[in-house]
């Protein structure tokens, strides 16, 4: 990563000195130990503060949503002849490309307003499982060397293999390697094991019902309403978000467990044909919910109901706003016949 | 809903949402040719089954509705060409998704059902109420403060 890290900070100086850009999104050393968080770099002199390894966690894409629609707003309160354009530069591994591709096609931005950094993924450090490994207890030093991480708490060190400590959605990524780059540093890691991606899915669909009701309602009993799995997607850009909307009002926040579900089956429902498996939101999610469980279910469907994987193709529209004569119509309820469960 | 369960008179409701120009007309229909009906059914319009957002099936089944139906006009009828095209994916995934988290398959409905067929209307609120009245009051979902 060493290498890739440099040319990264190389492309980024070079940009922002030729003023081809106007801000890089990338990440930087975070402040606790096996942390990088996000930052935004100006300057060619910055640009050295940039890192990229598996410690980077956050889908960048938010940020440029966030950045090129504030300044899409800003521009309207100017002069016509005083406007002027922003470029954004991005570190986009695999899923953040396929994000902004998600941005592209629903006219969020232009593509001449960002540049995008590609850079190859190995997949991230998962902090629950870094969690595990330090058995609950506060890391003080941390330290990744020659693919173990290494852990030093009160109680003494530890160590594991970094394979063993990503998150799941790295395990079976489809798409360590960005969808559309403008720059393209390091080469690409093996594919990960992609054909297991639905393993989790398909065999929750062959619980019984019962069960399966009874682990949502676990799982979203969890859930405090926090709104940072939203937060953080950048599929959920909406200005004003249906949790927030008051007229209609869609989901109260009341102290019943079904308000929450509803929160949750109305989030999660917006991301058919739009969930890029980043798992930003299962990072981020304080109590941890197993939020994947139910979004992977929705990507495995838009891809055997109607071929389609979130963000891959510039082309493709999305699967919600299109159709074709030949879809699917087993669901559809016939009277006098039994229908499917 | 416990009480409601107990009690012998329970009577499922439905929720059906339906478009102006097909669904909507032949319940017309059914009604002026004087076909019987269960009356279980609370029948909404809207203009097309593409302009149901699928919110509002998630919001009936929160409010308590025992099913929810939606109805519009047969594929290649519709009287905005393709709404109820795009309609379909939605209601192909909201109720694959539904079930996913283990909601009865039959308390979410879809069909079609066009302006001139006045007794598959009859037909299909017959077979909805006795497949929800099969699933007995439901519980999932359902807001209760
Ligand atoms: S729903 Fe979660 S995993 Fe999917 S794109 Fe949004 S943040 Fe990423
Ligand atoms: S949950 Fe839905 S409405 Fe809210 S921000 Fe995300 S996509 Fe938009
Ligand atoms: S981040 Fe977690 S707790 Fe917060 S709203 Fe999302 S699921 Fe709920």
């Amino acid at each position: 990563m060493e290498n890739v890290e440099k040319k990264l900070r190389e492309e980024a100086k070079g940009l922002l000195a030729e003023k081809k850009v106007d801000v890089v999104v990338g990440y930087e050393k975070g402040t606790l130990p096996l942390t990088a968080t996000p930052c935004f770099i100006t300057t060619p002199e910055e640009a050295d503060r940039l890192v990229w390894n598996p410690f980077c966690v956050l889908n960048l894409a938010k940020f440029v949503h966030d950045l090129l629609d504030q300044h899409h707003e800003a521009q309207k309160r100017v002069k016509p002849e005083a406007r002027r354009k922003r470029v954004v530069g991005v570190v986009a591994r695999g899923c953040t490309s396929r994000s902004l591709v998600i941005h592209l096609q629903e006219k969020q931005y232009g593509k001449d307003e960002i540049v995008i950094l590609g850079v190859p993924c190995g997949g991230y450090l998962d902090g629950k499982k870094l969690a595990a490994l330090a058995g609950g207890e506060e890391v003080r030093e941390g330290a990744l060397d020659e693919g173990k991480i290494v852990v030093k708490t009160m109680s003494g060190e530890r160590q594991a293999a970094l394979t063993g400590l990503l998150a799941d959605n790295c395990l079976v990524c489809r798409f360590n390697r960005p969808v559309i780059a403008d720059i393209q540093t390091g080469e690409v890691p093996p594919v990960a094991e992609a054909e297991r991606e639905y393993d989790p899915v398909t065999a929750f669909e062959n619980l019984p019902p019962e069960e399966r009701w009874t682990y949502f309602e676990k799982e979203m009993a969890k859930c405090i309403r926090c709104y940072a799995c939203r937060n953080v997607c950048p599929s959920c850009y909406c200005r004003i978000c249906f949790a927030e909307q008051s007229q209609p009002r869609w989901v109260d926040i009341g102290a019943d467990p079904s308000d929450t579900q509803l929160f949750q089956l109305m989030r999660i429902y917006h991301m058919v044909g739009r969930c890029v498996d980043c798992g930003s939101c299962t990072a981020v999610c304080p109590m941890g919910v197993d939020l994947r469980k139910f979004l992977k279910k929705l990507d495995k469907d838009a891809f055997t109901m109607f071929g389609h994987r979130a963000g891959v193709s510039l082309e493709e529209p999305a699967p919600l706003s299109a159709y074709r004569e030949t879809d699917r119509e087993d669901f559809i309820f016939e009277p006098g016949k039994k229908s499917e469960a | 809903m416990t009480d409601k369960e107990s009690a012998k008179e329970w009577e499922p409701k439905i929720v059906a949402i339906v478009c102006n120009w097909c669904t909507y007309a032949g319940a017309d229909l059914a009604g002026i040719s004087r076909i019987q009906y269960p009356p279980n059914v609370r029948i909404i319009r809207v203009p097309c089954t593409g302009r149901i957002n699928p919110f509002y099936i998630m919001r009936a089944l929160h409010e308590g509705a025992d099913g929810v139906l939606v109805s519009g006009c047969h594929p290649g009828e519709c009287h905005y060409i393709t709404g109820n095209l795009t309609a379909r994916r939605k209601f192909a995934a909201l109720k694959s998704f539904l079930g996913y988290i283990g909601l009865e398959g039959d308390r979410t409905l879809f069909t079609w059902v066009s302006a001139s067929e006045g007794d598959r209307f009859a037909q299909v609120i017959r077979g909805v109420t006795d497949a929800v009245r099969a699933l007995g009051p439901a519980r999932k979902l359902v807001k209760r403060m």
